[in-house]
């Protein structure tokens, strides 16, 4: 799998001369060189590359976890490298959904408020939380397990409930961080499946950091990062 | 479920964790109750000292008595109504030799008019007056050693050495908790007829005397006149109204007092850095989480809520076990005893409603005190730091 041909899409992230130099003590480390790169929406992208390359760095980023050093950011819309962090934390709960390898579940929380989560953040009354919350997690498949706790799953439910959790705000990207990497091959390729159909039936742009093969095949765009540059 | 709701429900999150933590705060709740009532109780008796009533003893000391003829001559003086002397005896009886309690030596006739709160019938009290060898005690101890009106007991003295048989004449109540009920009167003469023949050094001697002054006249100026009265003499009197004669013998426990009020805040402090670091455990243990809330949208200040709603909700429920177990600890345990023990110091041992909820309160604000920190090393945390610890 290469280039996507959906050429004729709006762009939903552009990055222009984008670097992120970390310090290590007084010694710089310069962890993404001089970055272009333009994702289309709905595009199904895996970042690949060996340890060390950037690559998480540079998910977070899109996800606007972090801040650029230079460079322009430009990712639905907003221009993070201007965002305060009080700001990027608005923007990323209305425009981006987190699935990360751990899939860090409340353990206080049965599934279904676990994924009503963000709406807390919403002004969206207590009835209409549990009813997004329970259709995030019909999507998912978990539409029998709403009352349950984390302790209650297996490993590849509990992912699906957090990638139920990431797409209840409907948030038009997903940055998923080697989200099948605590799971065994068949939990894997469910969470797998869910993530193509999350892009291909609801059209979420999905950037997905990875270091297996065999998921990134599932993406539509392979990216390879080596000591900060695409390769 | 709402965002205060999160933090509540975390308090959950480790057991035994929280029990421990729980169980920790309402100790400390207990005992700050305990301490507090201990020096409420102390301090009662100086509040709802009858303002006109005078206590006249040895210009020197409390324990050095005064010639007879004093009571005589203190009733004479202007402004006083009633009086009545007293020796304290000290005495037990045989048949309870652990028991401690009051035994005074009055004058039976004016005792009651001089502490008039001391409640017997107009019958009993004639009949106690009729009776060389009669006593009254009060209700408590009569219950607690199972006296009953008619009864003869045997005092052994231990100032006054010899036996001394009584019969109970009458159970006094009080018209208030706070008067001690836990003493046993009797005749003065019954005592001074013995000194006579057996300690005569200790005979026709008063160890001091209580009187109520008349309407619209000043205790302190009537106290003036009677000190007066004695200073040509060759023993020089005290004389105070109740309250002072009462704070005065509280100022020699001040040092205790004092010490008492410093352990109740350190314990106090001590509550506060149990459940700070029991706070400071989750928040570090959660640090993965937080960075996770972080991530989808939370804000410093949504964690900050967290921290400190599950610290409140930790210090309340310590705090209402705490006062919950403070009673049947304090009232019906401890306070029983001292009051049937320890009557002359503690008469009214119960807490006070304002320490009750003293104790709430303080837990709940020492509570959110203690997670000040750690909601505020939440509210630092590296988004990033604590993601590259998640995957």
């Amino acid at each position: 799998m290469s280039e996507s041909d959906t050429q004729s899409k709006p762009q939903i992230i552009e990055l222009k001369k984008l670097t992120k130099t970390y310090y290590r003590g007084s010694e710089p480390v310069e962890v993404l060189r001089g970055l272009d790169l333009d994702i289309e929406e709905g595009a199904f992208e895996a970042l690949m590359g060996p340890s060390g390359s950037g690559k998480s760095t540079l998910l977070n980023l899109i996800a606007g976890l972090d801040s650029p050093t230079s460079g322009q950011l430009l990712v639905a819309g907003a221009d993070l490298g201007k965002l305060n962090d009080t700001q990027r934390t608005k923007w990323r709960a209305q425009n981006v959904g987190f699935v990360f390898q751990t899939f860090n579940l409340m353990p206080v929380l049965t599934a279904a408020e676990n994924v009503a989560l963000p709406l807390l953040l919403t002004n969206l009354p207590a009835a209409e939380r549990k009813k997004r919350a329970e259709t995030a997690l019909s999507v998912v498949g978990l539409g029998d397990r709403m009352h349950h706790y984390p302790r209650e799953l297996s490993g590849g439910q509990e992912q699906r409930v957090t990638i139920a959790r990431a797409i209840v705000t409907d948030p038009r990207i997903i940055v998923a961080d080697e989200p099948t990497g605590d799971l065994d091959r068949d939990s894997a390729e469910e969470i797998l499946n869910l993530l193509g159909r999350l892009n291909t039936e609801f059209n979420k742009t999905i950037i997905m950091v990875t270091h297996d093969p065999a998921a990134a095949e599932r993406a539509t765009v392979i990216r390879r990062l080596n000591k900060g540059v695409l390769a | 479920m709402r965002l205060a709701e999160l933090g509540v429900r975390n308090v959950m999150r480790s057991r035994f964790r929280a029990i421990m933590t729980v169980f920790g705060v309402a100790v400390a709740i207990l005992a700050f109750i305990m301490l507090r009532t201990v020096l409420s109780a102390w301090t009662v008796a100086a509040e709802v000292a009858a303002k006109d009533r005078i206590v006249t003893r040895h210009k020197v000391s409390f324990i050095m008595p005064m010639p007879a003829k004093y009571y005589g001559e203190v009733s004479q003086i202007e402004g006083v109504k009633e009086t009545c002397s007293m020796n304290w005896f000290g005495a037990k009886d045989a048949a309870h030799p652990d028991e401690f309690f009051g035994t005074i030596a009055a004058d039976a006739d004016a005792c009651l008019k001089v502490y008039d709160e001391l409640l017997i019938t107009p019958a009993e009290h004639e009949a106690w007056k009729q009776n060389r060898s009669g006593a009254i005690v009060g209700d408590a101890l009569a219950k607690k050693l199972g006296w009953k009106v008619g009864d003869r007991v045997t005092l052994t003295g231990s100032i006054y050495p010899g036996e001394f048989p009584f019969q109970i004449s009458a159970i006094y109540t009080a018209t208030r908790k706070s008067v001690d009920r836990s003493t046993f009167y009797f005749h003065y003469e019954y005592m001074n007829e013995w000194a006579k023949t057996n300690m005569p050094t200790a005979a026709d001697q008063v160890g001091w005397i209580a009187s109520r002054v008349l309407p619209g006249k000043r205790a302190a100026d009537v106290a003036k006149a009677i000190d007066q009265h004695f200073d040509s003499g060759d023993i020089q009197t005290l004389s105070q109204d109740e309250r002072s004669f009462n704070t005065s013998f509280l100022g020699m426990l001040s040092a205790v007092l004092t010490a008492l009020d410093l352990v109740s805040i350190v314990i106090l402090l001590i509550m506060m850095l149990i459940l700070g670091n029991t706070i400071a455990m989750g928040v570090r243990e959660r640090t993965q989480e937080y960075g996770v809330l972080r991530a989808i949208g939370f804000l410093p200040k949504h964690l900050a809520l967290f921290v400190l709603g599950e610290a409140a909700t930790i210090g309340l429920l310590g705090g209402i076990v705490g006062v919950a177990i403070s009673y049947p600890i304090v009232e019906l345990g401890i306070g029983r005893f001292l009051e049937e023990n320890m009557g002359a110091f503690f008469p009214f041992f119960r807490i006070p409603p304002l320490v009750m909820v003293m104790g709430l309160v303080l837990a709940l604000l020492l509570g959110l005190l203690a997670a000040i920190i750690p909601a505020y090393q939440a509210t630092k945390l590296n988004v990033i730091a604590s993601l590259r610890k998640v995957g």
